[in-house]
């Protein structure tokens, strides 16, 4: 029994060592959940990266119609003001960037975000937007807590510099949640149709749980 | 009244060419189950329902997955956005292979804890038991496909063990991937082998399974034999018609499973990465390794023992120790009909020694589950190598300790409740 014992203990003082590597680089991630309810912000948030981000960064797994769709944009809108190619409503959003123009740039390709926001989590973009600091080390003079020595100018430094703290917080808070609807642009569909499917079966169960103790009578 | 003689006509017709009525009666409507059995006896009608699901979601899945290295993760990006309900089918799918490996285990758990192997059953258990070899190989290779980075690199991993199989291994390896690294020739034999091989071998087991358990008759948790006792018509007197008694019991826990596993779908279809893990929303990329490679939660309990033999002995080098440690961790179930000696089924009935490497087994295989899950530590790696030996100590020490062990007596009759 003791050998037990001291093997629960030795087995559960193993589980605090997991906790010491940060989920978000060499800080840990600042609170955030993403809203991808809220249309205004993901519109505003599609606008900023669209200007902002999409220069380099595709989104080549979404199409242009779902995002305006999704987002209550009118196509015609959509189409003057955030396609800036010859694309189609209908194509996927790529974009044309020259790679190996932008490794000897860089360093490194731009990676595409569709799915930036599965892969890492919202909390770990919200916080990458937020812990650019001045390094003259780097080539372009920034450095990131999140993405440590990353190859990524601060893009956002003018609008960091112009919006106070707080609009700055709400301005990327808007591109996370416009990117955790990218990765996932069917989930409020899911979770709508989900609540319905639980309904009926939970009606479904009660009722079967009926007939059930109905027959069960049948055994005694 | 006269449609009533037309089918029963057309019944006649058929019966008298078919055993249609025969089969129907024999392996559904009057199956007789025993009267005492709980709980446990429903992951079996629960896994039926599981492989169909897993088959028509699978099908569906096919005809927009496209198996090449290029193209695959975006195939599956493309069923996730564009595929009208594509996402529903992907995520059941993705979540039905987690429910599969759940039930399955409950349900072996149930032959183990009520003998469910022993005489004259183990035929069924053995079929079972190459139903989850199979089940194995099956997640194994549908996990390949989407083609994320968890993907290829598990893909690397698992193939790479065979090559530490001495003097073929290295060949081994490369037949197996058709290539000297996992590439697209890999993904599109594993999708062949995902699609057409093993589901044919599943559905051949499984109604091997269930034809071999319908002529035994289902054993139940007092380990009692329902047939020393029957009524006039030959009917055991312990149990009852399959329908619509246990029918009735059985939709009444697919409810509940549904519940489960539709709440899971609908909101929490990754799992929080045990489903579907982060890693693998980044496409394979072989200049890239992930900074842990972690198979899939129902595997972990056999990673664990993979990783806990490091030492190499008798000059076999320690991965192809643990490789094999792996591989006989999954076999031994095979053997267990014949290493338990005891003149009792049922745990119930069984002695304090049963009950004792039961337990050491329960956790040990939990333990061995989490262990397989986080990167290895010194102690971690000493904490695996002590529940493998837990594991293995219920298997291999069974014939002693069931033979020596004092047994209750097995009441002749199942009592009425």
């Amino acid at each position: 029994m003791s050998l037990l014992a001291l093997l629960a203990i030795s087995f559960f003082s193993g589980l605090s060592f997991t906790a010491s590597e940060y989920k978000c680089g060499s800080i840990e991630c600042y609170e955030f959940s993403a809203d991808t309810k809220d249309k205004e912000s993901l519109q505003r948030g599609l606008s900023a990266y669209m200007n902002y981000c999409y220069g380099c960064h595709s989104l080549k797994y979404s199409r242009y119609k779902r995002v305006a769709e999704d987002l209550a944009i009118p196509l015609d809108i959509f189409e003057q003001n955030l396609i800036f190619d010859d694309s189609k409503i209908g194509d996927l959003m790529q974009i044309s960037l020259n790679e190996s123009k932008a490794i000897e740039l860089l360093g490194a390709k731009p990676p595409d975000l569709t799915l930036e926001a599965r892969l890492r989590s919202p909390e770990w973009i919200y916080t990458y937007l937020d812990t650019f600091y001045e390094d003259s080390s780097r080539p372009y003079g920034v450095n990131n807590k999140v993405y440590v020595n990353v190859s990524m100018p601060h893009v956002l430094e003018d609008i960091q510099s112009e919006l106070s703290e707080e609009d700055y917080d709400r301005y990327i808070a808007d591109i996370t949640n416009f990117l955790t609807y990218v990765s996932d642009p069917s989930a409020e569909t899911r979770k709508q149709l989900g609540i319905y499917v639980i309904l009926f079966l939970l009606i479904f169960t009660a009722f079967a749980y009926l007939v059930y103790r109905e027959f069960k009578k049948d055994l005694k | 009244m006269a449609t009533d003689t037309r089918t029963k006509r057309l019944l006649n017709w058929v019966d008298f060419r078919f055993p249609l009525t025969e089969v129907f009666e024999r392996h559904l409507s009057k199956y007789p189950a025993p009267t005492n059995l709980n709980i446990w006896y429903l992951f079996g009608f629960l896994l039926i329902v599981v492989l169909a699901m897993q088959i028509v979601t699978g099908l569906w899945l096919m005809m927009n997955y496209t198996n090449s290295a290029e193209e695959a993760f975006s195939s599956v990006e493309y069923i996730m956005r564009d595929v009208e309900y594509g996402w529903l089918i992907r995520y059941m799918h993705a979540a039905g292979a987690s429910a599969f490996f759940a039930l399955i285990y409950l349900h072996m758990f149930r032959g183990m804890m009520y003998g469910s192997y022993q005489k004259p059953r183990e035929l069924i258990w053995l079929g079972g038991w190459f139903t989850y070899l199979i089940l194995m190989a099956e997640g194994f290779t549908g996990y390949v496909l989407p083609w994320g980075q968890m993907s290829f690199w598990a893909a690397q991993v698992i193939i790479s063990l065979f090559s530490s199989i001495p003097v073929v291994g290295e060949d081994l390896a490369t037949w197996i991937r058709g290539d000297y690294l996992v590439s697209g020739i890999t993904l599109s034999r594993l999708f062949a082998f995902h699609v057409v091989l093993l589901p044919i071998l599943l559905i051949a087991i499984v109604f091997f399974h269930i034809l071999a358990l319908h002529e035994i008759g289902s054993n139940n948790p007092d380990g009692i034999d329902v047939k020393k006792h029957l009524d006039e018509d030959g009917v055991p007197l312990d149990t009852k018609p399959f329908f619509p008694y246990d029918i009735s019991h059985d939709i009444f826990a697919l409810g509940v499973f549904l519940i489960i596993f539709c709440s899971v779908v609908f909101f929490f279809p990754t799992g929080g990465g045990y489903i579907i893990e982060y890693v693998n929303y980044e496409p394979a990329n072989p200049l890239s390794t992930p900074a842990h490679i972690v198979p899939s939660w129902y595997y972990t309990p056999f990673y664990a023992m993979l990783r806990a033999v490091d030492f190499p002995l008798f000059g076999l080098t320690a991965k192809f120790l643990g490789f094999a440690t792996m591989m006989a961790a999954v076999a031994i179930f095979a053997v267990l009909p014949w290493l338990d000696r005891s003149p009792v089924k049922s745990i119930k009935y069984k002695g304090i020694f049963s009950k004792t490497f039961l337990g050491i087994f329960v956790v040990s295989f939990f333990a061995l589950c989490y262990l397989g899950m986080v990167p290895p530590t010194e102690t971690k790696t000493l904490l695996s190598k002590i529940f493998t030996i837990g594991y293995f100590s219920y298997f291999l020490l069974m014939p002693i300790y069931t033979r020596i062990e004092k047994c209750k007596p097995v009441p002749e009759r199942v009592a009425q409740v």
